[in-house]
């Protein structure tokens, strides 16, 4: 009988000790996958407020929603997911892009001296690439997004980001200086597109 | 000692499965197996709370964390900043971030009570791009307020005090005198966000320190 119940428990302690080692790991290298498919579903699937996002497009906070945080009312089924955290500081630009069909070109106005970022992230959160103020300046520019798959050559003028996966998270920051600066803050911000690339486009 | 603790585990496993063996047909390999995958999964998870959260350091009351968002992080770093974190944040030399819900005495933040939040002559956040101190709820979500202010930053139009340092007021009601530094808190409990965008060198390096938030008595 002894025999027994030790059998059964190092059968059931042996599992448990490599769950617990394998499963450590696990939900540390899968978490920020999870946090990622949350943002691309939220995106993708419901929207900020004006319905789902489209792929290869961005998505602008309205200045409603900047100015008043409290006092806007999202439509049912939309996420509160990028304006959560209480952030005063930067509108808030994203995006879900899909590199499988082409690669996707991103258009920046010129900044003129102000902070902005956009973010690029792969499905495990690894951040590949910034434009921005710190990394590319704030001068107008446009860079072709290529999947890993992509063979082909740069379009005069642009500059590349080489993704590690067809599938990316984009994330954009403008800071705004003001309540009287929300307005030029909010047009510079949608002026953070994505477009397919076409064929013979070039930069500007 | 390693197998005295074994022998008490033991002990305790067998203790349960007496008493799970008259809920359960029979113990069998599945069922161990089965056990022991639940079991070791709810550790796994324990576990990897505890990681993340050593990961993250502690000042003044202050909680960051360093080295996100980089190509070079690890996988467990990378987890425990995703998970503290709770989405995508920025790498460090774009922006740095603190989080607090206690005093720099390590009393949970009330509105019930006055704080300040002193810096010292020249000892505001140095950026390259903009730095601000936000109020949210429990909920993390932004505060009412008699005069619809949500943070304070370089861009709100602190007054400094006559040596060049500045006070921030966080408090429910209007500081006389000092409403322009005035960060309004709710009446209940509170957390505040620093972010302080294109960190300064002493950011980068970990030399500079957030003072801590100070009740007024």
């Amino acid at each position: 009988m002894m025999r027994m119940k030790h059998k059964h428990l190092i059968t059931f302690g042996s599992v448990m000790i490599v769950a617990w080692a394998l499963g450590t790991f696990l939900f540390a290298y899968f978490w920020p996958h999870f946090v990622y498919n949350h943002f691309k579903k939220a995106i993708l699937d419901q929207g900020f407020g004006s319905g789902p996002v489209p792929i290869n497009t961005l998505y602008v906070e309205p200045q409603a929603v900047f100015a008043d945080p409290l006092h806007t009312v999202l439509p049912p089924g939309s996420s509160n997911l990028l304006t959560v955290g209480v952030n005063h500081d930067t509108l808030l630009v994203g995006g879900c892009l899909d590199l499988s069909t082409g690669p996707q070109v991103l258009d920046v106005p010129g900044f003129s001296g102000r902070y902005y970022s956009v973010q690029f992230s792969d499905p495990f959160d690894v951040v590949f690439a910034y434009v921005g103020t710190r990394t590319t300046g704030t001068q107008a520019g446009k860079y072709i997004i290529t999947g890993p798959d992509w063979k082909g050559a740069v379009p005069p003028g642009m500059r590349r980001i080489s993704s590690p996966s067809n599938s990316v998270l984009v994330l954009g920051r403008v800071l705004v200086y003001g309540d009287n600066d929300l307005s030029t803050a909010h047009d510079l911000a949608q002026q953070i597109e994505i477009m397919p690339l076409r064929t013979g486009q070039a930069g500007p | 000692m390693t197998s005295f603790r074994l022998g008490r585990e033991g002990k305790v496993v067998i203790g349960l499965g007496a008493r799970l063996r008259s809920l359960l047909p029979r113990r069998t390999i599945v069922s161990d197996v089965v056990q022991g995958i639940i079991v070791g999964g709810v550790l796994a998870f324990i576990t990897f709370h505890a990681l993340a959260f050593a990961y993250a350091t502690k000042e003044n009351g202050w909680t960051t964390m360093s080295g996100c968002a980089e190509p070079s992080t690890g996988i467990l770093l990378r987890g425990a900043c995703n998970y503290v974190f709770e989405g995508p944040i920025n790498a460090p030399q774009e922006a740095a971030y603190w989080t607090t819900s206690t005093d720099g005495a390590g009393q949970e933040l009330t509105g019930a009570h006055d704080y300040t939040l002193h810096f010292p002559p020249h000892g505001l956040p140095p950026n390259n791009a903009f730095w601000s101190l936000t109020m949210g709820n429990t909920r993390n979500q932004f505060v009412a307020n008699p005069i619809n202010r949500y943070s304070v930053s370089d861009r709100s139009g602190l007054v400094p005090n006559a040596d060049g340092s500045v006070d921030i007021f966080i408090q429910h009601t209007a500081p006389a005198g000092h409403e322009s530094n005035w960060l309004p808190a709710p009446t209940g409990a509170f957390k505040l966000w620093l972010r302080v965008y294109l960190p300064g060198q002493s950011i980068l390096n970990g030399k500079y320190r957030v003072p801590p938030v100070v009740e007024v008595r």
